[in-house]
């Protein structure tokens, strides 16, 4: 008997790890291109390079630009981060621990907008920020976000809801008004649902391609997804390059799963059990 | 969404005095930024689309009113309706497809497994990698003349294939890397549905001589269908707004072969400046997500089971 149930776990794990290993390979793949030297990169199919070489992450570090798109990408969505932050938990508390005349029109209508899709939006918005003089500039990439999203005011709602009452009350009665309950005492406490927030936030941005790509021409203003768009339609590609520009584009957002992937699983779950 | 129940604090009661005003002012001014955000790139944008529709525009001069015209020049063009097919065509097999094999491994996943952090971790790296960066590799990986697939086809005897310069296979092949990339947020978010069901009634099940197929059935599926329905549906919505991966890897080609509906419209805008055509094509884009949800939730919504 025990021995037939180690069994079938030992095959349940060999049967995930093999489901796994196929999921993962396109991007083992890439690991692998990025470190190949261009011969073998049209000549072998073998997993494991035979050479390893650092060069393709020189080349595209600096002939690619790369390097530039990285420090753009980090400032743009670092900024929308901390702006959502602070924006959303602020609307958060106010909707979820605060009463006041219109209140619960207001958050129907933050939710009543969640279904509308991003095409909608996108050229009054673009007007906007043409017509801001921003179009072209860091600004204009951050402006529209920065100020935090329906799906974060309602996430740190949700949150806000769930302290005590008696919390608030408490606080009260030593003298505080709403706005310092917030910053002192509420705020401190909702640290795992902020970096649910942030974390979602971050990656949302870190990979969005269709606002800068409508609102930056200049080389320098490009941010990574559509720095790398940019080699879509180009002939005779690098490829091993290109992978190594793929690779760095992509590996700040895998440490951060790696150290918050709680708060990553939490940000997915919280839409569908929050019902 | 009518079956959305949002849990509401409880309700304002007229009542003032200095303090309540107060926190009137504060709860106002709190939320002011994100308001004036939402108001003016949100909001605001989505009225504005709806007028813009009526009108002509290449954002240079002023709008002019032209009525339906739009509507009636996009339902003669021919592209717009071979985006429009696109688009359905992509949802129909993305979402199925996607949906079901999520369950599968999230049933998979759903036992007392040491390692499931780090298995829900692994799953959900390619949602993680932004679509342009995972469209390239699957570019690479397509290619014809030295793509790893072609190279296990010509291994096994066969010929290569020319996945994105098909004009057939293009959009198939766009398809396949979407379910590929979202698969594990879709596997992480039935898992927590699977997670919820009381183990209970699987004993009692097992007690009573039932085998894991009888308990899959009639435990797993009724219990977990609000939340697979509620992910049919988000991913419904998210498919049919589908931009990032066409235009990273095949740019709405060969030839118009992967031009879905929000890729057309981006080139009506911002290629060919008809910004009032584009803004009636975001018109229709909402009236064909509440359209498609309102079906979803006729058809299927009454197989739901809410009861826990």
């Amino acid at each position: 008997m025990e021995n037939k149930v180690t069994y079938k776990r030992l095959l349940l794990y060999l049967m995930i790890i093999g489901i796994l290993f196929l999921y993962l390979f396109p991007l083992l793949w890439q690991l692998s291109t990025s470190l190949k030297e261009s011969d073998e990169v049209f000549s072998g199919y073998n997993l494991i390079p035979k050479k390893v070489t650092w060069s393709n992450y020189k080349i595209a570090w600096s002939q690619f630009n790369v390097k530039k798109y990285l420090v753009n990408t980090i400032f743009v969505s670092g900024l929308i981060m901390v702006g959502t932050i602070i924006c959303c938990s602020m609307a958060g508390y106010a909707f979820g621990q605060l009463k006041f005349p219109g209140r619960d029109f207001l958050f129907f209508l933050y939710l009543g907008t969640m279904m509308v899709p991003g095409a909608v939006t996108l050229i009054p918005s673009y007007y906007i920020i043409l017509r801001l003089n921003m179009a072209n500039s860091f600004a204009g990439l951050v402006l529209p976000f920065f100020f935090g999203s329906a799906f974060g005011t309602f996430l740190l709602r949700q949150f806000y809801m769930t302290l005590p009452k008696d919390l608030y009350e408490a606080a009260t009665i030593d003298g505080a008004g709403s706005f310092q309950i917030w910053l002192k005492v509420m705020f401190p406490l909702s640290k795992p649902a902020v970096a649910t927030l942030g974390v979602m936030t971050l990656v949302q941005h870190w990979n969005s391609l269709l606002w800068p790509l409508v609102i930056t021409q200049s080389p320098s203003l490009k941010v990574l997804a559509v720095g790398l768009s940019d080699f879509r339609l180009f002939r005779n590609i690098q490829w091993n390059s290109l992978m190594a520009a793929v690779m760095i584009a992509i590996l700040p957002m895998l440490i951060i799963l790696f150290f918050a992937q709680k708060f990553f699983v939490k940000g997915i779950q919280f839409s569908g059990v929050n019902r | 969404m009518e079956k959305t129940i949002v849990p509401m604090a409880s309700t304002y009661k007229p009542k003032s005095s200095p303090k309540k005003r107060r926190q009137w002012l504060t709860g106002y001014l709190m939320i002011l930024p994100n308001f004036l955000g939402f108001f003016i790139f949100m909001l605001a944008p989505i009225i504005a689309t709806v007028g813009l529709g009526f009108t002509e525009w290449d954002l240079v001069n002023n709008p002019q009113w032209i009525g339906l015209a739009n509507y009636k020049n996009l339902f003669g063009d021919r592209i717009f309706w071979l985006s429009f097919r696109k688009t359905i065509w992509f949802t129909l097999l993305n979402v199925p497809i996607q949906s079901f094999l999520a369950l599968l491994i999230a049933v998979l996943l759903n036992r007392k497994l040491k390692a499931l952090n780090l298995f829900r971790t692994l799953f959900i790296i390619p949602w993680i990698c932004m679509s342009v960066a995972v469209g390239l590799t699957w570019t690479w990986l397509f290619n014809t003349q030295f793509g790893y697939i072609n190279h296990v086809l010509t291994s096994l005897g066969m010929e290569r294939i020319g996945w994105l310069t098909s004009d057939k296979l293009a959009l198939y092949a766009v398809i396949f890397v979407n379910v590929w990339q979202y698969l594990g947020w879709h596997i992480i978010l039935l898992l927590a549905g699977l997670q919820i069901v009381p183990q209970e009634l699987y004993e009692a099940a097992t007690v009573d001589g039932a085998n894991n197929w009888m308990k899959f059935w009639k435990i797993t599926i009724p219990m977990i269908s609000p939340i697979f329905f509620y992910d049919l549906v988000v991913n419904m919505i998210m498919t049919l707004q589908i931009f990032d991966l066409p235009f990273a890897m095949t740019n709405g080609g060969p030839g118009n072969a992967t031009r879905v509906f929000n890729l057309y419209l981006y080139q009506k805008g911002f290629s060919f400046l008809q910004m009032g055509e584009a803004c009636s094509m975001g018109v229709i884009l909402f009236g064909l997500i509440m359209v498609a949800t309102f079906f979803v939730f006729k058809f299927l919504g009454s197989r739901v089971n809410y009861e826990m």
